[in-house]
Formats: structure tokens, C-alpha cells, sequence
């Protein structure tokens, strides 16, 4: 009878309701599968999220000879790519990356950025923007030959570069060419180039070199050839290989880069080796292989004798090495899953004491916290080099800045920012140079899933090493926490861009590429599915792709695949659209329960033509101060409820009856949600008593209606204060509207001017 | 002098972007218009680094921000002055300085603008740090008591108005 009663409500609004209609539509809800987005599974790719049974993935093997000229500050190099066609089609043709392009004459980048012009300039920037002469970097590329000695077809289209074979290369076919090449080596501390030299104030360099050979593009099932030009700013896209490289430097400098150094005996001397013996036995602090003060004296002078240090490098994507007279070097050994790696550290005197303090420890523990996060880091060593300004990473070796000042003072930022940037930076071995994403197209795939590792690694860090960080209790991380991320998420939406948008178009890079991704998964991790849940699916997600080539489809198929919990809605607003997190309350209603008819029943069972007589026993709500409201009803229990006592003594055993809760207060509580993101409600009730509880009710409360719920909360309680989301933890851009009754909260600037005040 | 030297570095190189995997230039300015108190408030964050690097190549070398030693205030204060200019219904309006904190990486500045009775349109001009960087990016986030706007400014455009009438 009670149904059909609310059937009838239902039907009266619709008699009253004029005759125009809404058009129809198609599936809005949010909740929506991504099969629309998502492209459709393969033999390459599953809907898993694994490498499908076809699943390939092409192979380049380099030998180089390298050398570097410290006098003039050029590199020399002649290389042979050995390429392995595993893919099922047949190639016309290879392309080549010469990312130094990006520094040459006549370089595009440039060209791409908008300027203004300004009523006045100072007279050093007008000469600097109008007259000033440009670098001249790039790659020259002296010949591209078959191995026949026969010279090969080349097109070099800005930073790419294709070579021609005499016939197509087919499935399961290799070719192998080589390149001789050389360029100008630029000075990154002004050109601010990701590999280059640094001149320290006694006039000697420090190389950081990278990206400094030509290198084979990717091919895959998803791109064909990786086709998207290096402009300066998306990083790179690079297939795996093998390699054996040999670099001949001045014989005073100090190197290390990819790979494991196999005449180290040659270029040891016996005192260097036996302090590298000793490192390789050394678990809880690093040992010097290169002292300060041999770092110095070795600078007092310029070798024109020459050294070849010979690398060999297997299954890494890339290739990197530092070299400098002035490098002090050290080392430690970390067990990760019962095997030993060597924590490296190498860094002029200008980093010290910051760097011999803390620079391997910090390699160390990033190594364990990774492995627990994905896999055991399956390479032989993980290099830290200090770099003025730099933070960048190549396969077993990374630039990082942070450096004291001329008497040897640092601050605190300082401290932190050098620790970040390493535990960033070694992190970047496991996403993207093992867990090899496309940066030129998905910048967020490895730096988003990086800084979300780097924020658990900086706080396992903290951990592991509290007199390091103290007087600090945990390490002071900048990213990570879900507010950091309000300002960006709410503003202006002409300059947000999805996550799901290459980096060279984003407006803000650094939040959309780096934060919003790393925070996304901290609140999936924290608040979402729990950290058990997101631990397995994220360790699945690396394990699945180590030394491959995954897409962002395989990784959010695998968090969902692994843990069971369907994240399609949260994928879709958080990594494809700019929308923002905005929940609030927007109402509170007081009820009493009387066994007395109220008005809205009184006023429709008139209009039907019903007898209160025909009515079943019924309970009523009321709301408080409403036309039916009695006073006397504030004190009223359920136990003076006439119709609900008779059906509790006629249906409920004796026993039975005083298991029964008895609450007293009744409220229905609207939520609103002004953000288009769906989050769980996380409330929080404060009771008369003080005390609180809280209920998360999931984000599928907003699956029917997308602006608004309402929850009929019953208590023994009285409420005195509700509030959503306390503890900030879901990225709400607006906790002004968080609290029942509206709190006058003081705001950040009220709060800092009265503290200015009371000073 | 050495602000040309400066300028000029920053200019001649700056083809080339961001080159570490981490940095990026980025302030953020909140600026709120608070109808009872009759009164724009102002809070400007900027990275800590960022700021120190500016004030030494304007001012002095020795510079050290977060040091507990007063004079950096002066300079604080005179930079962000000279950087911050703000126009309220057509009239530039005069910033007080109230103070600044520090949070971890970034240093919080504050400023009101008092005896504000009504906005119909606001003017900001935000040139902190494009003496430094190239890609600058100074967002500004405006709340009035029906709307929130936001604008981002960088050496192309460094200001933005906008109406409320």
C-alpha cells in the first residue's frame, strides 16, 4: 500500500507537467566505460593490460667509438647500429633521432614561441633577443654508410633523420649501417640544455653527456615510427639494445656513465682499486675512490695524454656518461633482492660537503624503495653526477643539482631540493628507462608515476635515515599531499589542459605532467581502493612492462585488472578532462517521528480520495519547525510512537526487542557536488558528546544524480557539526562549503595578519 | 650592471626549454576581495629559489632568504612592489605590505589594499621573475563574492584586466 501510494505521487507530477519535452541523449554518466576512449584489444595489447601473445618490440645494438675533445669542447663519434626487425612488417626505411638538432642555426624551436613586443626592453635583452649571434650546435653528420663501406640515403628532417636500405628490411631481418659524426658541445649552466659542460671557476669543464648520438626511433604497433619531432621539451622515445661503447677523454679525467666499465684494471690505479674492493663490501656508508684533494690536484694541470675508458651496456634504452678532472667519485653497495648494486656518486669539490654526505645514501634507499614499488632493479650500479642546475636522467646515470655556496653553507632548501631532484631523477631508471613509456607523446607516464614513487621514496628516506632529516620527523616533500594540487586544479580553465595532452601543449607543465598524475595516484592509493589493493595492481603494472613498451591503456587497464576495482570514471576525469573536485554540504533537516499524520500525507491521500482508515499503521517524519512541529516532540522517543510500538510487540520477539537500536534523532543531509569529479563522500559527525565518527559513502553515490544526494542519517546523537573531506584528502578545490553549520573559518589571509599582529 | 648581464643570458638562451626533468617557473597569486572589510587581499607564492636568485642579481649577492636576518624584508618588500602593480575601478591602488612566511620551497608574501567599496573592474600587472626566466608563468586566482577567475601572465602578456560591472 506504501508503494502504491508513492507510485501515485509520482503520477500526479506528471499530470501537472507541461507538454514540452527534453531531447533524448546519449550515455552521459560518468560512470561510464572508457570504450569509447580506450582503443580496442589486440594480439599486441590485451584488455588486461599485459603484452598481448604478438606483442613485439624492435631491438637496437650500438658500438661506438667516443671521443671528447675537453680543449675545444667538441665530441667525435662513429657508430654502428645493429637493427632487429621483430616486428610482423616489413620496413622501407629507418629513422634516426639527432636530438642535438634542437641546438642548431637553424633549429625551429625557436619559431614555435610566440613573443610580444614590449613599449621599452632594456638594452640588454633588445641585443640579446635582435642581435645576439646563436649557438651553433646540432649534429654534423660526416657519413651514413652500409656495412659494405657504401654510402646510404639520408634525409634529415629537422631532428630526424631518415636512412634508405637497398631493400626493404623484413620481419625478423637485421640491418646494420653506421654513422661518424661530431658536434659542438654547449655549455648547459647558460644554454640550459639537458647534457653539455659546466666551467668551473679554475677553468675546468665537467661534461654531463647525453642524447649526444644519433639514435634509432621507436617502431611500434601503436605509432608505426615515433614521427614527433624533438622541440626542445617532450622527451624521448627509444628502443632497447645492447651496447659497447668506448670513449677516449683526456687521461686526467675521471668518467663513468652506461654500463659496466670492463678495463677497469687498466684505468684504475692500484690504490683506486682497492678502495673500489672495499666500497663493493660497504653497506651503510659510501667509500671514496677519487678524494677531494686528488680531485683538486688534478685540476692544477691538463693531460694531453689520452685514456679509452670501454663500456659495455645490456638491455638499456639510452646511453650517458660524466666526465670531468675535477670529479670526486664514490660508492656503496645495496642488496636489492639478494643481489648487490653499487650506489654511485660523482661530483666536483663545488658540491661539497652537501654531496659526500648525502648524495649515495640517497641513491641507495631510492633503489630500495622502487624495487619495493615495481621490481628489483635489475642493473649493476645507479650513478648520481652533479650537475649545476641539472635534474635528468639516462639509463644507470642521472645530472643533479644542489649545491652550497662558495664557503661551503647550504640551507635547508637546498638540502631537500638535491635530495628530491636524486631520489627523482635515479627513480626515472625504473619509469621510463626500464619501464620504457613514450615521453615524446606522454610526459605524465613517466614523470606522473615517478613523483608519485619519488614522494613514497622521499618519505621511506625520512624513515630509514632520521638523523638525516632532523630535526624534521618525516621529509618534507613538495608534492604528494592532494591540496598542494587546488590552485592549479582551480583555475582558469583556458590554461588547463588534460593530463592526456603531450607536454609541448600544456600550459602549466610542471602541474600538468608531474603533480596532478603523481597526486592522482596518491589519492587512488590513499583514499580509493587502500594501499594493499594499489600496491598489488601498480607492482603488477611493473612487472608486466619492465623492458617493455607499455601505453597509458595498459596501465590503467592493469590497476583495474589486478585490484578489482573499476576506475574507468576516475581515469576519465581525472587524466582526460581539466574538470575539478568541489563536494560540499548544502543542507541539513532535522526529523521527529510521530505516529500523528503530517501535512504531506494529510494533503494526498484528500486528493485521492483515500481514508486515513484505509491507511496501514504508517510512521511520520517531521521536520523540525514545520506546520506539523510540536514542541513536545524534542523530548518524544520511538517508545512514544504508538504505531511503531504495536508492530515492534506484535513482530519482534521479547529477545529480540532489546537488540533494537533506539535512535532518537533523525536528519537528512544533501550533499552537493559543484565539481564535476565524483569522489567519495568522506563525512565526518560530531556528536553532542564530542565525539566523532566517520562514514565514506563511495563515489557511486553520484552515479544517478551528479549535482546532488541525500542520506537519512539516524542517531542516539545529536549532531552537532558534519564535515566533508577533513583530512583534504580528495583535492576539493572549495572547503569553504565542507562544514555543517557553515564554519566562519578564518581565512589563510585573516589568519596570517592577526598572527602578524600578536607578534 | 649587473642586471644587463643578466637580462641578456637569460634571453640570448632561453630557445631552449626547461632542460631538468623538475623545474618549472611558476607563482601563484591569490587575490580576494572581501566586501565587509572593505578590502583586497593579496598572497603571492613563489618558490623560494626562484625569489633568492632574483634579489641577488638585482641587489646583493649575499642575499639569503629564510635566514632569520631582517634586511631580506627590504627586499622582499621593494621587489615585489616594483613587480606587483595592481589598478582597482581605474586607479592604481597602493599595496600595504603586511608580511611573509615561509613553506618548505615556497615564501608567501601578503599585501592588502584597504577601503575598497565596491570593484567594478580590476587591473593586474605581474612581472615577478620575468627579469629572470623566459618562461615565467605568474597565475593569478581572483575571488570575489559571487566569482573566482583566474589569469595567467607571463612576458608576452604580463597583465590582465578584468570587469565586474
Amino acid at each position: 500500500m506504501l508503494s502504491l501510494l508513492v507510485i501515485g505521487i509520482g503520477y500526479a507530477q506528471d499530470e501537472n507537467k507541461i507538454e514540452k519535452r527534453d531531447p533524448g541523449h546519449y550515455n552521459i554518466n560518468r560512470f561510464k566505460q572508457l570504450y569509447e576512449e580506450f582503443s580496442t584489444p589486440n594480439v599486441f595489447r590485451t584488455a588486461s593490460g599485459a603484452p598481448g601473445p604478438q606483442y613485439y618490440q624492435q631491438q637496437a645494438d650500438y658500438k661506438m667509438d667516443i671521443e671528447l675533445d675537453d680543449k675545444n669542447a667538441k665530441i667525435y663519434g662513429y657508430e654502428t647500429i645493429t637493427y632487429t626487425n621483430n616486428s610482423p612488417d616489413a620496413l622501407e626505411y629507418l629513422w634516426v633521432q639527432l636530438d642535438q638538432n634542437v641546438r642548431s642555426k637553424d633549429s625551429k624551436t625557436p619559431l614555435i614561441e610566440g613573443s610580444g613586443a614590449i613599449p621599452a626592453d632594456m638594452v640588454g635583452s633588445f641585443v640579446g633577443q635582435y642581435m645576439g649571434v646563436p649557438f651553433d650546435g646540432g649534429f654534423r653528420i660526416e657519413e651514413v654508410k652500409g656495412v659494405k663501406g657504401e654510402n646510404l640515403p639520408y634525409t634529415i628532417n629537422q631532428t630526424m633523420m631518415r636512412v634508405e636500405m637497398a631493400k626493404n628490411l623484413d620481419p625478423g631481418d637485421k640491418f646494420t649501417f653506421s654513422i661518424k659524426w661530431w658536434y659542438n658541445i654547449p655549455e648547459h649552466t647558460i644554454d640550459r640544455a639537458r647534457s653539455g659542460y659546466e666551467t668551473f671557476e679554475d677553468g675546468n669543464r665537467g661534461y654531463v653527456i647525453a642524447q649526444f648520438f644519433p639514435r634509432m626511433a621507436v617502431y611500434s604497433d601503436v605509432e608505426g615510427w615515433q614521427n614527433s619531432q624533438f622541440w626542445g621539451r617532450d622527451e624521448f622515445a627509444l628502443p632497447f639494445g645492447d651496447y659497447e661503447v668506448n670513449i677516449t677523454v683526456p687521461a686526467d679525467h675521471i668518467l663513468d656513465g652506461t654500463g659496466v666499465l670492463l678495463n677497469r684494471k687498466e684505468i684504475f690505479s692500484k690504490e683506486m682499486m682497492l678502495r673500489y674492493e672495499r666500497a663493493k663490501k660497504s653497506y651503510d656508508k659510501p667509500v671514496v675512490i677519487v678524494t677531494q684533494e686528488e680531485a683538486e690536484e688534478a685540476s692544477k694541470s691538463f693531460s694531453t695524454e689520452k685514456k679509452t675508458w670501454k663500456f659495455k651496456a645490456e638491455n638499456v634504452r639510452d646511453y650517458g656518461f660524466a666526465s670531468s678532472r675535477r670529479y670526486i667519485w664514490d660508492m656503496m653497495a645495496v642488496t636489492i633482492g639478494g643481489k648487490d648494486v653499487m650506489a654511485v656518486s660523482v661530483y666536483p669539490p663545488e658540491g661539497n660537503p652537501l654531496w659526500e654526505d648525502y648524495s649515495t645514501r640517497v641513491v641507495a634507499s631510492t633503489l630500495k624503495s622502487y624495487s619495493r614499488m615495481t621490481f628489483d632493479y635489475p642493473y649493476h650500479k645507479a650513478i648520481s653526477v652533479h650537475a649545476k642546475n641539472q635534474g635528468m636522467e639516462y639509463p644507470m646515470i642521472c645530472w643533479n643539482y644542489g649545491r652550497p655556496d662558495k664557503e661551503g653553507n647550504y640551507s635547508e632548501r637546498t638540502k631537500y631540493g638535491m635530495m628530491s631532484v636524486i631520489i627523482h631523477e635515479v627513480g626515472h631508471n625504473f619509469f621510463p628507462m626500464i619501464i620504457n613509456s613514450d615521453e615524446r607523446q606522454w610526459t605524465w607516464m613517466d614523470e606522473g608515476l615517478n613523483t608519485f614513487v619519488q614522494y613514497v621514496a622521499e618519505q621511506d628516506f625520512g624513515e630509514w635515515n632520521p638523523d638525516a632529516i632532523a630535526p624534521n620527523k618525516a621529509y618534507p616533500s613538495r608534492t604528494g599531499p592532494p591540496k598542494n594540487i587546488v590552485d592549479y586544479m582551480a583555475g582558469d580553465q583556458n590554461s588547463l589542459a588534460p593530463i592526456m595532452t603531450k607536454g609541448l601543449n600544456t600550459y602549466n607543465f610542471g602541474a600538468n605532467a608531474y603533480s596532478k598524475p603523481a597526486t592522482g595516484l596518491n589519492i587512488l592509493r590513499q583514499t580509493i581502493m587502500g594501499r594493499d589493493l594499489f600496491d598489488y595492481a601498480f607492482r603488477t603494472y611493473g612487472q608486466r612492462w619492465m623492458f617493455k613498451h607499455p601505453t597509458p591503456e595498459d596501465f590503467f587497464r592493469t590497476m583495474e585488472d589486478a585490484s578489482a576495482v573499476d576506475l574507468d570514471w576516475f581515469w576519465r576525469e581525472w587524466f582526460y578532462t581539466t574538470d575539478y573536485v568541489d563536494i560540499g554540504v548544502k543542507d541539513v533537516k532535522k526529523f521527529y517521528v510521530t505516529s500523528k499524520m503530517n501535512k504531506e500525507i494529510r494533503e494526498m491521500i484528500t486528493a485521492r480520495g483515500i481514508k486515513e482508515s484505509d491507511l496501514p499503521p504508517l510512521v511520520y517524519l517531521v521536520e523540525e519547525n514545520s506546520e506539523d512541529f510540536e514542541e513536545s516532540m524534542r523530548t518524544s522517543t520511538l517508545a512514544d510512537v504508538t504505531t511503531l510500538q504495536e508492530y515492534i510487540m506484535d513482530n519482534v520477539s521479547a529477545e529480540d526487542r532489546l537488540k533494537l537500536k533506539n535512535p532518537k534523532y533523525f536528519y537528512e543531509i544533501t550533499f552537493e557536488k559543484l565539481g564535476g569529479i565524483p569522489m567519495p563522500i568522506i563525512a565526518e559527525f560530531t556528536y553532542s558528546d564530542g565525539t566523532t565518527e566517520r562514514v565514506t559513502y563511495p563515489p557511486q553515490i553520484w552515479r544517478k544524480n551528479d549535482l546532488m544526494v541525500t542520506k537519512v542519517i539516524a542517531s542516539d546523537k545529536e549532531i552537532k557539526k558534519i564535515e566533508v573531506d577533513p583530512d583534504e584528502e580528495t583535492a576539493d578545490i572549495d572547503v569553504t562549503n565542507n562544514s555543517w553549520p557553515k564554519r566562519k573559518k578564518l581565512g589563510e589571509f585573516d589568519t596570517f595578519k592577526e598572527n602578524v599582529k600578536g607578534q | 650592471m649587473k642586471i644587463f648581464r643578466v637580462l641578456l643570458i637569460a634571453l640570448v638562451f632561453s630557445i631552449v626549454t626547461a632542460s631538468t626533468a623538475h623545474k618549472f617557473y611558476v607563482s601563484t597569486t591569490k587575490i580576494e576581495y572581501v566586501e565587509q572589510q572593505q578590502s583586497v587581499q593579496i598572497i603571492s607564492k613563489i618558490f623560494i629559489d626562484d625569489l633568492e636568485e632574483v634579489l641577488r642579481k638585482r641587489y646583493d649577492e649575499s642575499i639569503v632568504l629564510d635566514s632569520k636576518d631582517e634586511s631580506e624584508q627590504d627586499f622582499v618588500k621593494r621587489y615585489l612592489l616594483q613587480k606587483l602593480q595592481i589598478t582597482i575601478n581605474g586607479i592604481p591602488a597602493t599595496l600595504e605590505y603586511i608580511g611573509k612566511e615561509y613553506e618548505i620551497d615556497v615564501i608567501k608574501v601578503y599585501f592588502e589594499i584597504n577601503d575598497i567599496i565596491e570593484l567594478n573592474t580590476i587591473e593586474i600587472e605581474n612581472m615577478v621573475l620575468f627579469d629572470l626566466f623566459m618562461e615565467q608563468q605568474n597565475i593569478i586566482h581572483l575571488k570575489t563574492g559571487e566569482s573566482r577567475r583566474s589569469l595567467v601572465l607571463n612576458k608576452e602578456n604580463p597583465k590582465g584586466m578584468l570587469n565586474f560591472d
